[in-house]
């Protein structure tokens, strides 16, 4: 893990126990530390700004709503976080599926700005690493749900599979990756 | 090439990560999620295995009126933030409307046309209303005489108690208190503090049920009854 994002773990971890009390002011600078992370990942599911901006503003507020179920046990901080608002942006993404559909233009413009190599974090270049073993196409299915919430009938269409097919490819694709990154030493 | 067994529960729960069950399939999930340790256990794995793809993305600085939203939301008590949320809401499928702001602002020239006073050009009006039929208040920010007037349209008067006007939003971290609305109700527009366009365009107004004089507190006290966002006029 890069040490930008484990000092960042660390003083969110504080907060979030803060604001499982209900303290208003560490909620404001829990804001302020993760905001912008949470956005992106909002934003690369949701590509029209003013419905980024709906998932970010509802995570937030599920994000007060469950501080109290955050366990340290199960997850990090940052992590706990982003999986709330990539949750509510794919729920949103799914409730407005006819206004944002997926196609094969969207997907060549889907270029996700991601940090310089050099920021990588260790476990990201190695979930990379264990992605890039994957066959291309499988690669790109699990990248397009991943980070832009495409469903079984989205990457149905774009690969001209049928959707069977891409159910066992994607869980073929997760074993892989588990077996990959849990198995190595 | 290695597989999870059909249906098994690890299957369950990475496509449930990945996000790309079918509906019925998540349905199942999510039942399993709230009573299931085992089951919550293994998303848990799985979100731990991803997570490092949604952190590798470049951070994007969000607008400064979410944080005001957000925290309205989770305002304290005595504040019922459903409201605001339900607010949110309307107001978005304001936006999203096209042509509904000149359609609204068509209709106030009507309402203000039955008035004494001239209308002023260039402003900024909010329609404070309950989920119930018909405006309660007319609020309104005239910029060119720093001014915020509110007029009483079909809230009822009452015994005993006060309404107060709040301010909201445009990185208020709460609800600001513009006094409790008497007859003929004007001050100044400076009270507000930022008057940007901006900042009043992502300003919400709200009105309270107080004992009568006003909030002892600073903060509502009692249920928030009408609500409405500020739209550009002109």
């Amino acid at each position: 893990m890069s040490s930008a994002i484990e000092a960042v773990d660390r003083e969110l971890g504080q907060l979030l126990v803060q604001v499982a009390g209900g303290d208003r002011r560490a909620f404001g600078r829990l804001y302020d530390l993760s905001s912008g992370r949470l956005f992106a990942v909002a934003k690369t599911v949701l590509r029209r700004p003013e419905l980024a901006e709906e998932a970010l503003q509802e995570a937030f507020i599920k994000i007060w709503q469950r501080a109290r179920q955050y366990d340290p046990a199960q997850a990090r901080p940052l992590a706990w976080l982003a999986a709330i608002a990539r949750n509510q942006a794919i729920d949103i993404r799914r409730r407005f599926a006819e206004r944002i559909h997926a196609s094969a233009a969207e997907a060549d413009e889907a270029d996700t700005p991601v940090m310089a190599e050099a920021e990588l974090a260790f476990e990201l270049k190695r979930l990379r690493d264990c992605l890039g073993r994957l066959p291309e196409e499988r690669q790109d299915m699990v990248l397009l749900a991943y980070y832009q919430g495409w469903s079984r009938e989205e990457l149905s269409a774009q690969f001209q599979r049928p959707v069977t097919t891409v159910k066992t490819l994607l869980r073929r694709s997760l074993a892989s990756l588990k077996e990959c990154l849990d198995g190595r030493v | 090439m290695a597989g999870f067994e059909d249906n098994s529960k690890e299957a369950l729960a990475a496509e449930y990560v990945l996000g790309t069950l079918s509906a019925e399939e998540l349905v199942q999930a999510e039942r399993e999620l709230a009573a299931d340790p085992e089951f919550m256990a293994l998303v848990a794995e799985w979100e731990r295995r991803l997570a490092p793809l949604a952190l590798a993305l470049e951070p994007v600085a969000a607008p400064d009126a979410i944080k005001a939203k957000v925290l309205a939301a989770i305002a304290p008590s005595g504040f019922d933030t459903s409201n605001v949320i339900q607010l949110q809401r309307r107001v978005n499928r304001w936006r999203i409307a096209t042509g509904l702001a000149s359609a609204l602002a068509a209709g106030l020239v009507g309402v203000m046309l039955l008035q004494p006073a001239p209308v002023p050009q260039g402003r900024f009006v909010a329609v404070l209303q309950s989920e119930g039929p018909g405006p309660a208040f007319l609020a309104s920010v005239d910029l060119a005489s720093g001014t915020i007037s509110v007029r009483t349209v079909g809230a009822e008067p009452l015994q005993g108690k006060s309404y107060e006007l709040w301010a909201l939003g445009a990185g208020r971290e709460k609800p600001q208190s513009l006094g409790v609305i008497a007859a003929d109700f004007r001050i100044s527009a400076a009270k507000l503090g930022n008057v940007e366009k901006q900042a009043l365009n992502d300003t919400l107004f709200a009105v309270s049920l107080e004992p009568e004089g006003g909030s002892p507190t600073g903060q509502p006290t009692g249920p928030v009854l009408f609500t409405g966002k500020l739209v550009e006029t002109e």
